[in-house]
């Protein structure tokens, strides 16, 4: 485990974890979906699961927020206890914004409504103010124009941009990203991507599930992989994806094209070149 | 063969009467029938299998016989099963509005598990009660897709409710079939009767093929 190892090193080591997971068992029927997964998430910190599809990044990540129960081990938020049957789950939601892969966005309402209803309907914020907040975040991430629309009129990048709008609406502690671009058109991937790293520079903790490694090697502080459920490696971005230990992590970078690139990149995240989907596990 | 249209028109009062209570009835069971079917699918989803059971066996009770048994059965059974003495058309209100919350409880329920359950995860996750993901999220969606298909039952109660006379019920089914046994003007009062209705009908038929229209394009 090379995680004791640079754990001092980590952002907001000092301090207890902001999310952290311990031993998290899921089982679906005779499945196991996820076989004992150990880590932490620190304050200010953007953790990045990589690994297959199906590894289980996306369902440990709906662990996070009890969006599923897990059956055995336990993820403890901000030190409190998920399965303690004293938590309010609810109240724990409020305080994790959630992304989801394909967006979600609440097609019946307005985007500035789909931004507001939860501090409308979840906090009890007056309209107006809630409205003012909504169309805060819309501007911060460019598409307050669109403040009157339907979703279904707007791109998919839009779209999920008005999906992190909507996360931040409820001034989360900490924001969870589920693929976030990976049902996204490859031009709408970097106004998307660019809206996550400028809210990681602002100091957002976050967990992303993500097969951007570009995204996972400049912004992430601590990276995270998965394989059929379990975790095989973890460490900081330059010892991932330049020096990994295990074997598996090799072979599912090089799968990506990945041939232990060192981390010079320096160009805007927008304009990176479009890197071939991750190919299925056969 | 001699057409006398006076047994019509010396009737219009009467036959304008009944159109109206068609009206009246129609709207009064789809009123009582809306809400009842909704508590309904929601007693069908409810996580109580005792409660599903006894919601399910009541909507297939009602889907699987005839309107005209509910109704005589409401008229007949219920004062002498359970002493219940109604008027007749609190009756035939009471036997609409069950079948129709029956057969709209199956719409409603449709509707609802129509709703992919990434929006339920989506209300979830900012933190909302289950309930007001259902008022907030799922219910306005549901509502939308089947709103076409509530268009439908509409006007096949609006037909419907010509069985209410049977049990005595001033509708125009009725007024007509009386006006007809005074008369015997067999052929001028059925054609009345099949203008009125469809001229009542036809409009309403025309709205439900726009919802269906209008509604299709928003998908």
């Amino acid at each position: 485990m090379t995680a004791g190892l640079t754990a001092s090193a980590r952002i907001g080591a000092a301090t207890a974890p902001m999310l952290a997971f311990d031993s998290v068992v899921k089982r679906y029927g005779a499945t196991e979906a996820l076989s004992g997964i150990t880590f932490q998430v620190n304050r200010g910190e953007v953790v990045c699961l990589i690994g297959p599809s199906g590894s289980g990044k996306s369902t440990l990540l709906r662990c996070a927020n009890a969006l599923e129960t897990i059956e055995g081990g336990r993820v403890v938020f901000d030190g409190i206890d998920l399965q303690d049957k004293q938590s309010d789950v609810r109240k724990l939601r409020q305080r994790m914004g959630m992304v989801f892969q394909n967006f979600e966005l609440f097609p019946h309402l307005t985007v500035l409504r789909n931004v507001a209803i939860g501090p409308l309907t979840v906090l009890g914020m007056a309209r107006g103010a809630a409205e003012t907040r909504a169309a805060e975040l819309l501007r911060k991430v460019g598409l307050v124009e669109k403040a009157g629309q339907h979703p279904a009129a707007l791109s998919g990048g839009q779209q999920q941009r008005v999906a992190i709008a909507r996360a931040l609406a409820m001034q989360p502690d900490v924001m969870l990203f589920d693929e976030p671009t990976s049902a996204l058109d490859p031009e709408t991937v970097g106004e998307v991507l660019s809206v996550m790293k400028a809210l990681a520079d602002e100091g957002m903790t976050m967990v992303v599930v993500t097969h951007e490694m570009d995204f996972a090697k400049r912004v992430a502080d601590w990276i995270v992989v998965f394989d059929r459920g379990r975790v095989i490696e973890q460490g900081p971005p330059r010892q991932i994806f330049e020096q990994p230990t295990v074997p598996r992590t090799r072979e599912f970078l090089s799968h990506l094209g990945w041939h232990g690139e060192a981390l010079t990149g320096t160009g805007p995240l927008v304009d990176r070149p479009v890197r071939e989907q991750e190919r299925s596990p056969s | 063969m001699t057409l006398d249209w006076s047994s019509v028109w010396d009737n219009r009062d009467r036959l304008l009467a009944g159109a109206g209570m068609t009206v009246v009835l129609t709207a009064a069971t789809m009123a009582l029938a809306l809400p009842g079917g909704l508590l309904l699918a929601f007693l069908r989803l409810s996580p109580y299998r005792a409660v599903r059971g006894a919601a399910t066996s009541f909507v297939e009770f009602f889907r699987a016989t005839p309107l005209i048994l509910q109704i005589y059965w409401v008229f007949y059974v219920m004062p002498a099963a359970f002493d219940v003495r109604l008027s007749e058309f609190a009756t035939a209100l009471l036997g609409l509005s069950l079948n129709v919350s029956a057969f709209n409880s199956e719409t409603f329920r449709a509707g609802i598990l129509s709703i992919r359950a990434g929006q339920w995860n989506a209300g979830l996750a900012l933190g909302m009660t289950k309930l007001q993901v259902m008022r907030e999220i799922v219910l306005p969606q549901a509502v939308m897709r089947v709103l076409p298909a509530l268009a439908s039952t509409w006007v096949s109660l609006f037909k419907d409710t010509s069985l209410v006379s049977i049990i005595a019920v001033a509708d125009l089914s009725y007024v007509a079939l009386k006006i007809r046994s005074e008369t015997y003007r067999i052929l001028e009062v059925l054609t009345a009767m099949a203008v009125l209705y469809c001229v009542m009908g036809y409009p309403q038929a025309k709205l439900a093929d726009w919802v269906h229209r209008k509604l299709k394009v928003a998908e």
